[in-house]
């Protein structure tokens, strides 16, 4: 099924490249270029083949880990994405934990207080932050802590100080959905008889939250962790153009501009495996946190 | 006698005692103040890198070309962020994207440089002197002692085996080619070459030094292209130290002949959303950056630690109309209801601010021989609606698409809204269509079977008008509308000596354009770069080059 998900994005990816406008032979040569130049460069790249041929060509590659040859420059698709990869898996996984500890600790202070000024709080900061596009707060975060505080750099990857802006820029409109999520689960899972149960049996209060309930709450959570994959590495497209984020976003998007078909393949493969991983993977921890689910 | 003859007399007779130094003085600044001073030093025993002499018809030699050998070591590094993605390759005669242009500046030389914003004026480059045997023949002497990058000598063989690349005198066709006519050279001497055209172009020159005629060393280019594709190897200030996609880092070239820039590594970097520019500038990450968008400007103005350098730019922003013959605009008076449907005035004022200026004619104002149109253009709707109705489309005609690039020319959306207002005003039908460059390049050359196409759009130019002409207006240019007459006075401009001669027939060419109104030239952008004020001595020209060279870094 995963191969099957992948192979489909590829598909689609291909097709949609080859029926957009902008002939890359044309990018790549000055204006004016005869028609019969240009024919030679397409021949050079390939896309002047009936485009079946050159999705099967295509797939051939792939069976053989060969995603092409980049349009722009003429090396190697895999060694880019390679050197691009880690910095946006890096992006990724910080936020992601981040945002689920902020999303937790915060989800679960509303939750032990419903209804209060607290719980409202939380909720209206949940709200402003769902509500807050990330390329706009990206550029105030910046303006506030590197241009006006002089605290953390504005752009580029140069040490663990970078992570801060983008991963904050990430976070803050990522966690108001788990917020939301783990407020929930709480307040319905703090009002079950097991709970009442445990607090009558002396244990402690955390020990309570984050062992009794949690478990709970946590094939929701784990689910709600998994979409957002997604949805981090569909905000890193835009994030890493804002910080200028050495990663496979402002790889795809530059690619994008000078139609470097193998290369915004090879972005768009790497991205969908990574998502379809990491939903196998919250599959298997569902068997493992509930022994009932088998596959 | 020339000048490159008299001096070493002059230094001969100084050195004889024959003549005094006060003598020697007055003789020798009659051939220009930098090459008097220089021969003057050299007389007295002071080495310096060898001047600039100035020849017939160049002007004095500015101050970006007095040699600078013995001055400090290079030192600092400047971050210039820019907002057009990188050429594929380092061909220099077979692209005519800007930014291949313009990195090229620093990275080559030419034989004469344009380094005031006059496109009358060229100075010394590669070349110390020059003269114009006849309409076809000019002959240059050459700088001694000049290296390229990877340590050749540059010889009279570099230059002849340059040109007849660029120009399309031999089988190798290439971009450049395009805006010149087929070039030869003779090597007289090891430093002295002469250069002849296929038929007479008197934009030769300023084509050499305004378009930037990079010169390469033979040897590369007798490796073929993939050699000279694959890394640059000119006799420029700095040379490239590495290479990446997006991301070109160079170093002083100690061994310049002006001598080494004060600059030790300069990088070029390609980040294309203004804002992340914007940023990096104002947090001290980057040193320089381009393509200020109006609404910067205003927040840039005030802050002390920036400078910014505007400029108009020396090219035309067009509202284009694609040359398909079934196209409604295949009608002058359609065209005319266009050009009085909108307020040219209007789009520079309110929407592109800087230094943008309205286009006054098909060759942009700056350029040599430009001549401001008659009538001015603007919104007239009642003038517009009688010009439809004389039309074959009195109801507007059919529908057409109007389109745009965003994120190059700045606010182009909103002006081709605005365009677009004025023309329904009319009772035109456009349909506004936003794409990114690629797919609006790629729309430009398709005519049959496609909707009729309006496209805003700039196209570079330089000093010289046959530039801006041959190369678009010209029968088979890209935007040519096989007149005739236009092909016909181009080609009489470009072969025409006399520079009277010149300007009267660029003059009828030009009221021609105006009348016949083939497209609507909308206005000349502005280009600003803002960069911090440790940085001085940069110099950017109305072609948007940008020298590093003269250019210093305060600690």
């Amino acid at each position: 099924m995963m191969l099957l998900v992948v192979f489909g994005v590829v598909t689609v990816t291909f097709f949609v490249l080859r029926f957009a406008s902008g002939d890359p032979a044309r990018l790549l040569e000055p204006p004016g270029t005869p028609e019969s130049t240009l024919q030679i460069v397409r021949q050079r790249l390939g896309t002047d083949k009936p485009i079946l041929e050159q999705y099967v060509t295509y797939l051939a590659g792939l069976t053989q880990a060969d995603l092409g040859t980049a349009f722009r420059g003429g090396g190697s698709v895999l060694p880019s994405l390679l050197r691009a990869l880690p910095n946006t898996l890096a992006l990724g996984v910080v936020t992601m934990i981040v945002a689920s500890i902020g999303g937790l600790l915060l989800g679960v202070a509303a939750a032990l207080r419903p209804n209060t000024l607290l719980d409202r709080a939380v909720l209206l900061l949940a709200t402003v932050g769902q509500s807050t596009p990330n390329f706009w707060l990206g550029v105030i975060l910046v303006l506030v802590f590197s241009i006006q505080l002089r605290l953390l750099p504005a752009i580029d990857l140069r040490g663990p100080e970078s992570f801060v802006l983008p991963v904050a820029t990430l976070a803050l409109t990522l966690s108001p959905l788990i917020v939301r999520s783990v407020r929930q689960v709480f307040v319905e899972a703090l009002g079950e008889d097991f709970v009442r149960a445990a607090r009558a049996r002396g244990i402690s209060e955390q020990r309570v939250l984050f062992v009794h309930v949690l478990k709970v709450a946590a094939i929701p959570l784990v689910t709600l962790i998994g979409l957002e994959t997604g949805f981090v590495l569909g905000g890193a497209y835009v994030v890493e153009s804002i910080f200028n984020w050495p990663g496979i976003g402002s790889l795809t998007l530059q690619s994008i501009q000078g139609r470097d078909f193998p290369m915004i393949q090879g972005a768009v493969l790497v991205t969908a495996t990574i998502i379809v991983l990491v939903n196998f993977v919250v599959d298997i921890v569902y068997a493992v946190l509930d022994p009932r689910i088998r596959y | 006698m020339d000048q490159g003859e008299v001096l070493p007399v002059l230094i001969r007779k100084l050195d004889e005692g024959t003549i005094t130094r006060r003598q020697f003085m007055k003789a020798a600044s009659l051939l220009g103040v930098a090459g008097a001073a220089s021969a003057f030093l050299a007389a007295c025993g002071v080495s310096t890198t060898p001047a600039p002499t100035v020849g017939p018809g160049a002007s004095p030699s500015p101050v970006g070309s007095t040699p600078t050998a013995g001055a400090a070591e290079p030192t600092g590094s400047v971050r210039f962020l820019v907002a057009e993605t990188f050429w594929a390759d380092w061909h220099p005669y077979q692209t005519s994207a800007q930014i291949a242009y313009r990195i090229e500046q620093n990275i080559f030389d030419r034989l004469v440089e344009a380094e005031t914003d006059d496109p009358a004026q060229v100075s010394p480059g590669l070349a110390t002197s020059w003269n114009r045997l006849d309409d076809r023949t000019w002959e240059f002497k050459l700088r001694e002692g000049v290296k390229f990058h990877e340590g050749q000598e540059f010889t009279a063989e570099d230059v002849k085996a340059s040109i007849e690349l660029a120009s399309g005198a031999t089988p190798v066709k290439t971009a450049l080619a395009g805006y010149m006519v087929p070039t030869t050279a003779e090597v007289v001497d090891k430093l002295t070459v002469r250069v002849k055209s296929s038929a007479p172009f008197s934009p030769l020159l300023g084509l050499l030094a305004w378009y930037g005629v990079s010169i390469l060393a033979k040897a590369d280019i007798d490796a073929g292209e993939e050699k000279i594709k694959k890394a640059p190897n000119g006799t420029g200030p700095f040379r490239l130290a590495k290479d990446e996609k997006d991301r070109k880092t160079m170093e002083a070239f100690t061994d310049h002949w002006r001598g080494a820039p004060k600059i030790k590594e300069l990088i070029w970097e390609f980040i294309q959303d203004p804002q992340t520019r914007l940023s990096a500038l104002l947090a001290g990450q980057a040193t320089v950056i381009d393509r200020v968008p109006p609404e910067h400007l205003l927040l840039l103005g005030g802050s002390p630690d920036i400078s910014l350098v505007s400029k108009t730019g020396m090219e035309n922003v067009n509202l284009f109309m694609n040359p398909n013959p079934e196209a409604p605009w295949v009608d002058k008076n359609f065209r005319k209801a266009v050009a009085w449907s909108f307020d040219r005035d209007a789009l520079v004022k309110d929407l592109i601010l800087g230094s943008s200026q309205v286009a006054t004619a098909f060759i942009p104002g700056l350029a040599r021989f430009h001549v401001e149109g008659d009538p001015h253009y603007t919104q007239d709707i009642s003038k517009a609606k009688e010009y439809l109705a004389q039309s074959k489309y009195p109801d507007g005609g059919p529908e057409f698409e109007l389109w745009a690039a965003t994120g190059f020319q700045p606010r182009a959306k909103e002006v081709v809204e605005v365009i677009a207002d004025g023309l329904r005003k009319v009772g035109m039908k456009p349909k506004v269509v936003l794409s990114d460059v690629a797919a609006l390049i790629d729309k430009i050359f398709i005519h049959e079977g496609q909707p009729y196409r309006m496209f805003h759009l700039s196209w570079s130019s330089n000093g010289d008008p046959d530039t801006a002409e041959r190369f678009l207006y010209k029968t088979p240019g890209v935007w040519s509308d096989r007149d005739t007459k236009v092909d016909d006075l181009i080609d009489k401009g470009a072969a025409t000596t006399d520079d009277q001669e010149r300007a009267k027939l660029y003059r009828e060419l030009q009221q021609y354009q105006w009348d016949q109104v083939l497209h609507v030239p909308l206005y000349q952008p502005d280009f600003t770069i803002a960069h911090s004020k440790r940085l001085t001595g940069l110099r950017v020209q109305p072609t948007f080059a940008t020298y590093f060279y003269s250019a210093s870094l305060a600690s």
